[in-house]
């Protein structure tokens, strides 16, 4: 298409080359594995690693032993300090009958459309290890973040949009790292809208948009500038890199318009930005977040990434941090759940809850515990799973999985299955072998499906 | 959900075999209920049993088992082979390993079902429900497997000794070009050896080179390429003079030019940073914990001055792999050697929660990966965990050299941010240099206690005025230093004791408030005190030990010569001085792959396209005898990159021009054959220099640390709002590298991942580089300056010389008449447009001129004849 328009462009040639940005978009797959159970994911990333045993994961002896120290039929070692109840009560929610704390009581009503997993494991006992592990499947080397491999493999579903957003992420622990495309091509890095320090309202994309310049002006400086690139073309006949660096000035100006446009959340009615708790404190920021997610899902976008700020690390003062930051995400949360619902996009959008790890069944500094990535509880929804179910178990202290472990490797897998793509096949050639998500790991969950 | 916007084609897993697809749906379910056996009409012939066990049951022994069960096994466990039959047929510990017909009886599989992670196998990962399944059903079917006597050969890869076959390790074969140009004029065409090869493969592809390229698009190429620059404004002047047309500058002109450009400082600046995109440079440790690397500029102009010096490679690469062990004549010799094995430093870590012997071998391997790819094109990385799948490297040889690296030590304990961590290791520079470092630490490291003595001491003071002796004299019990002496002393009158007290809180406040400067520091290599042999560690996991390996080299590259290390040494100056020692095949195989990188460099391919890939699954060279004849030039030279630069930017292929032209184009899309110069788009570091060069902002000189200013937290996170500054004056090779925060053009145009070695950066074209070139503040700074000296130098021009004047400038050419009407256009509907909507003031009129022309300066910052390098 391109290669026959090598001289003399108009405006018709500007067309051609607009299609052969949608041609850019496709994906390295030309077919599917698997029937997909989901077309995009939407996860939603506690950063510090929220307490399984004070969200999902009930542990009556917990309470039994509280203070006292690891029994020795555990097999662990004492010197690990002592146990610490659960300050919150959990009740079963939905017909299903899902363990929930009463911290999360707006989530809760959605109970039956979670599938709980409470035998995830990692590692790294340090957040930038585990994040990285979370977000790319290693640490010690620098690879694809989940989002680019999504990206990489499917493609642009909107050829005015990148496939991978990340919403407010994290500038420490990996920082771009953790959506960053490593070796795979520049397209399919995540675009950052915002850090996780900055509220949602005042994000902005690096460089959309010209600070000196209003649009008409930009616009007719930009015709000057592709006046003078075709003109060059014409002087070379024939350059790809050229012809690309066109379209993309073109596309970079839609871009301009198209995404502020779909950050901004007026178009919103009010029934709708209250059913994420926008407006009110404390849910207002990731309420923000959150429809901004739905819009971008709406629009194509095929992996989204929502983070919390670094808030979840409850070292101390367990209690009254976990309140303040579930007061946080819940309302919001069930407001996308239910959003999605109503717009017939949740079926079809597998919604993925969690963190890096979760937390020490035993206290840390009198009130809080520890990082703990031998055990911790992570949710999906929508997307084809089947809600209501809560999967693998842990011991009866939370320490580590029991029934169905699940590693990080194995969820990976299983979010690229929910998709339709085998991990094992969705390789890219890189300084001479074949690459993927999962390294040489993973195996797909397959009960949680419906 | 709808599925048919997908269109699926569900991936056929199973076997196509009919009787083999009955099997498995049938006996999935129920397969460990009962002993069925097979029912005689399904039961498969030894052919498909054979069949069955190749296809399904070797590769997965192979996949998960051979590294520790087979021939190859580095440290045959549990005396079990699974590459034979008579080793599944064997009796184990827990009973026999496979009773055919009977899967559940079988202990194989008891151990890959066991749920004890003691027992379990393999020890990490698992199988895949259906790997299970087909081993069940292998079992079932009387473990088939290849006949007596007719085993198969294993086919081995990681074989060193039959790898020596391998072209890349091969002797170097310059031998004359292989045909001879038919015509007088071809063989006028070439100018040097260098070119007969080249023109011997373009006449075999029946390809014709375009002619040479015009002497300003030459001149701006060279200045480029050289020293990462537009060229100065004599030169053009010089060259202008010579002639517009290819032909008329003359060789010796030509000469001089390159010999100016190489004996430039500027040329360091570009040819070192080639070096430092392999060297993983970066001025912070990137991964989980960005902490600054506040010394590693040292490293950086380290390079600059080697490269500009044409320090001998093989010198160069000695230095950086043992340059804290050389010997030395003076402190300033030693401690340049010093920062040179900052090299060995510079990589990233994963820093917190890390197991320290986990650590150990992750720093070891991310050295031995940069080395290997750096100087041989070789992944040795894949080593560590099992024997490489496609390269003549046992793991076992990843171990002996690993055993080099893991005796040197990189990290120390240092206070930062508040406690004691295992950071990079610094050391003083100087002749005093580890006293003024000491002290330094000394002071940080006695900070708590410093801080208690503080807050006792005021508290003393404060008993001290209500002359409250008792309680004093339990602080001062407790801590000495928390009293001056006189306060201590009761004998003295209490008015004196309270000034002193007085005074001593304020010295004590004061040494907290002001800390010593840091010294100077470089971030130095040493050996351990124990230099010591590893083991080899089964799949790679640090703590399962395999068998002890001697220290030494890859075997393949390995000469008759014995390999022995100094007493008490890592081992780390014999291996510098061996990878280039004469005419080995070590040396060989460095000279091939970096006189491909020098090529690659000037013509943006390498005659091995993966030039970071000279294994098996690598591209063969385009032109082996060139690549030898190159290689053998640069042993010849005693290693002189300069020697080579000089020799191939001399050579009629490099001068072509960049010419389309269709007949080669359909034979040679690619331009494998160099029938013309690639045109490149300049790396941001030229971008950035050029931009900066043409608005009269760019500093050309050297520069020191660029990230002083910084935290010790690299990134600006949490609490730390202090971030990277992009803003300076100097060379883009100054500016800072943090890892995960690079600066935005490095960002945008495809910069290197200082993370790990790159020989080829990325070549992308996607929208953040146009939304960079559009808006970013660098761009609209530029041309603003930009403008402001064209007013400056011609105030009275019109528009049309105005565009003249800043093609000339900026390109060193005359605007098309397309170029001068497009910007004429521009201009005047600019100025009109803002005319109507103002009161016309004189004043106004010049500010929109001004306006008009920045613009148009910035349009061509952007355009693609300024991004672009004929």
């Amino acid at each position: 298409m391109l290669k026959s328009s090598a001289c003399g462009f108009g405006y018709l040639a500007m067309s051609g080359l607009l299609a052969s940005s949608a041609e850019a978009g496709k994906g390295s797959l030309d077919a599917l594995h698997f029937v997909p159970r989901a077309k995009r994911i939407i996860f939603l990333f506690m950063w510090g690693g929220p307490s399984h045993v004070d969200l999902f994961d009930p542990k009556p002896q917990l309470q039994a032993h509280d203070g006292k120290p690891i029994p020795q039929e555990t097999g662990r070692p004492p010197r690990n300090g002592t146990l610490m109840k659960s300050p919150f009560r959990f009740a079963q929610h939905g017909q299903s009958g899902v363990w929930i704390s009463e911290l999360f009581p707006e989530l809760s009503r959605h109970a039956d459309r979670l599938c709980v997993i409470r035998s995830m494991h990692t590692e790294g006992s340090a957040h930038g290890e585990a994040l990285l592990r979370l977000h790319t499947g290693q640490a010690n080397l620098v690879r694809p973040s989940v989002g680019a491999w999504i990206s990489y493999g499917l493609g642009r579903e909107n050829e005015d949009l990148p496939a991978f957003v990340t919403i407010s992420p994290p500038r420490g622990h990996g920082g771009v790292q953790n959506y960053g495309s490593a070796f795979l091509p520049a397209m399919h890095q995540g675009t950052a809208i915002g850090s996780a320090e900055l509220p949602i309202a005042k994000a902005k994309i690096a460089n959309l948009g010209n600070e000196k310049l209003e649009p008409r002006l930009q616009r007719e400086q930009l015709d000057l500038i592709q006046r003078l690139n075709r003109e060059h073309l014409n002087q070379v006949q024939y350059d790809r890199g050229i012809e690309g660096m066109i379209s993309n000035y073109e596309l970079a100006f839609r871009m301009q318009t198209s995404i502020p446009n779909l950050m901004d959340l007026q178009g919103e009615t009010e029934e709708t930005k209250s059913l994420y708790g926008i407006g009110s404190a404390p849910t207002d920021n990731f309420g923000r977040q959150c429809l901004l997610a739905r819009k971008l899902a709406e629009q194509g976008v095929r992996y989204i990434q929502v983070s919390t700020d670094y808030t979840w690390d409850h070292h101390k003062e367990l209690k009254s941090g976990i309140v303040t930051e579930s007061a946080k995400v819940d309302r919001p949360i069930a407001g996308l759940l239910e959003d999605l619902e109503r717009r017939g996009l949740l079926d079809e959008t597998l919604v993925v809850w969690g963190a890096e790890f979760g937390r020490t069944p035993t206290a840390e500094n009198k009130d809080g515990r520890n990082h703990h990535p031998q055990a911790f509880t992570m949710w999906l929804a929508g997307g084809g799973v089947r809600g209501g179910l809560t999967y693998g178990s842990t011991d009866d202290f939370g320490f580590a999985p029991t029934e169905n472990p699940v590693h990080m490797h194995d969820l990976h897998a299983t979010l690229l299955y929910g998709l339709g793509i085998d991990h094992t096949r969705l390789t890219y050639r890189h300084s001479g072998r074949d690459f993927r998500l999962t390294d040489v790991h993973g195996s797909i969950v397959q009960d949680i499906w419906s | 959900m709808n599925v048919k916007d997908f269109q699926p084609t569900l991936a056929r897993i199973r076997s196509s075999s009919s009787w083999i697809w009955v099997l498995l749906v049938g006996f999935f379910t129920g397969f460990f209920l009962g002993n069925t056996q097979f029912a005689s009409a399904d039961e498969p012939s030894k052919e498909e049993g054979i069949a069955f066990y190749e296809k399904h049951i070797r590769p997965l022994f192979a996949k998960h088992c051979y590294s520790c069960h087979s021939a190859k096994a580095a440290d045959l466990q549990g005396e079990l082979r699974l590459d034979i039959p008579e080793g599944w047929n064997s009796e184990g510990a827990n009973g026999p390993r496979v009773i055919p017909g009977a899967p559940e009886a079988s202990s194989l599989i008891q151990a890959i079902q066991s749920t004890d992670a003691n027992k379990k196998m393999p020890p990490s990962g698992s199988l895949s429900k259906e790997e299970i399944e087909k081993l069940v059903l292998w079992i079932r079917m009387g473990a088939p497997g290849p006949q007596d006597g007719l085993m198969h050969r294993i086919d081995d890869p990681s074989d060193p000794i039959a790898g020596k076959e391998h072209w890349a390790f091969q002797k170097l074969e310059p031998s004359a070009p292989s045909s001879i140009a038919r015509e007088e004029t071809e063989r006028e065409w070439a100018t040097s050896q260098l070119d007969r090869y080249i023109l011997a493969e373009l006449q075999e592809a029946s390809l014709s080179p375009v002619a040479d390229a015009k002497p300003l698009d030459f001149l701006r190429r060279l200045s480029f390429q050289l020293t990462g620059l537009p060229p100065s404004e004599d030169d053009v002047r010089d060259y202008l003079a010579a002639g517009l047309e290819p032909g008329e500058v003359s060789e010796s002109k030509k000469e001089k030019l390159v010999d100016r450009l190489l004996a430039s400082p500027q040329f360091g600046k570009r040819w070192g940073r080639h070096w430092l995109d392999l060297a993983r440079y970066a001025d912070s440790n990137g991964l989980d914990e960005n902490f600054l690397f506040r010394e590693a500029w040292r490293y950086r102009n380290w390079v600059i001055d080697a490269i500009n010096e044409d320090m001998p490679f093989d010198r160069f690469v000695l230095e950086q792999i043992a340059g804290d062990l050389l010997p030395y004549d003076t402190i300033e010799q030693r401690d340049r050697q010093r920062i040179a094995s900052g090299f060995l430093v510079i990589g990233p870590k994963v820093l917190l929660g890390n197991n320290a012997m986990n650590q150990k071998m992750e720093v070891a391997d991310e050295q031995l990966d940069t080395i290997g790819k750096a100087l041989w094109g070789q992944s040795l990385g894949c080593a560590r965990c099992h024997d490489h799948k496609f390269d003549p490297i046992p793991t076992r040889d990843y171990y002996a050299m690993a055993g080099i690296f893991a005796s040197t030590s990189v990290m120390e304990m240092r206070y930062m941010l508040g406690e004691q961590r295992l950071m990079e290791r610094l050391v003083g520079l100087g002749e005093h240099g580890n006293v003024a470092d000491d002290e330094y630490e000394q002071y940080w490291r006695s900070m708590p206690q410093r801080r208690k003595t503080a807050k006792e001491a005021e508290e003393a003071l404060a008993l001290l005025r209500r002359s409250q002796e008792e309680a004093l004299a339990l602080i001062a019990e407790k801590n000495e230093e928390a009293l001056s002496p006189i306060a201590k002393d009761m004998t003295l009158p209490h008015a004196d004791r309270v000034l002193a007290q007085e005074s001593f809180v304020k010295d004590c406040k004061s040494a907290i408030a002001k800390p010593p400067s840091i010294p100077p520091r470089g971030m130095i290599s040493q050996d351990i005190e124990a230099p010591a042999d590893e083991a080899i560690r089964i799949a790679g996991q640090f703590d399962r030990m395999g068998a002890v390996v001697p220290r030494g080299v890859l075997q393949v590259l390995q000469e008759d010569k014995p390999w022995i290390i100094e007493e008490k040494r890592s081992g780390r100056v014999e291996f510098g001085r061996w990878l280039m020692d004469g005419e080995s095949a070590s040396s060989r195989l460095v000279a091939r792959v970096l006189a491909n990188r020098i090529w690659y460099q000037l013509f943006g391919n390498g005659l091995v396209r993966t030039v970071d890939n000279f294994g098996r699954t690598g591209e063969v060279a385009s032109h082996p005898e060139l690549l030898d004849y190159l290689a053998q030039r640069l042993i010849d030279s005693g290693w002189s990159t300069k020697s080579l630069v000089r020799e191939i930017v001399m050579s009629k292929t490099f001068a072509l021009s960049t010419e389309f032209q269709s007949d080669n184009h359909v034979r040679d899309p690619d331009n494998k054959k160099y029938w013309r110069m690639n045109r490149r788009r300049l790396e941001p570091e030229a971008y950035r220099d050029a931009m900066l060069e043409v608005a009269g902002l760019l500093d050309i000189s050297s520069t020191g640390s660029t990230v002083s200013y910084l935290g010790d937290q690299a990134t600006a996170v949490g609490e730390n709002k202090v971030r990277r500054k992009t803003d300076i004056p100097f060379r883009s090779i100054y500016l800072p590298v943090i890892r995960n925060d690079l600066p935005e053009i490095f960002d945008a145009f495809d910069f290197a991942n200082p993370h790990q070695a790159t020989g080829s950066r990325p070549n992308t074209v996607v929208p953040n580089q146009a939304l960079f070139a559009m808006n970013d503040p660098l761009m609209l700074a530029t041309s603003k300056s930009m403008a402001e000296r064209l007013f400056l130098v011609h105030p009275n021009d019109g528009i049309e010389e105005k565009t003249e004047h800043l093609f000339e400038w900026v390109f060193h050419q005359r605007p098309t008449a397309g170029e001068r009407d497009a910007i004429q256009v521009f201009v005047e509907e600019f100025e009109s447009s803002n005319k109507s909507e103002s009161t016309n003031s004189e004043k106004k009129s010049q500010h929109d001129e001004l306006e008009a022309w920045t613009l148009v300066c910035h349009a061509l910052l952007a355009s693609s004849r300024f991004q672009y390098l004929e």
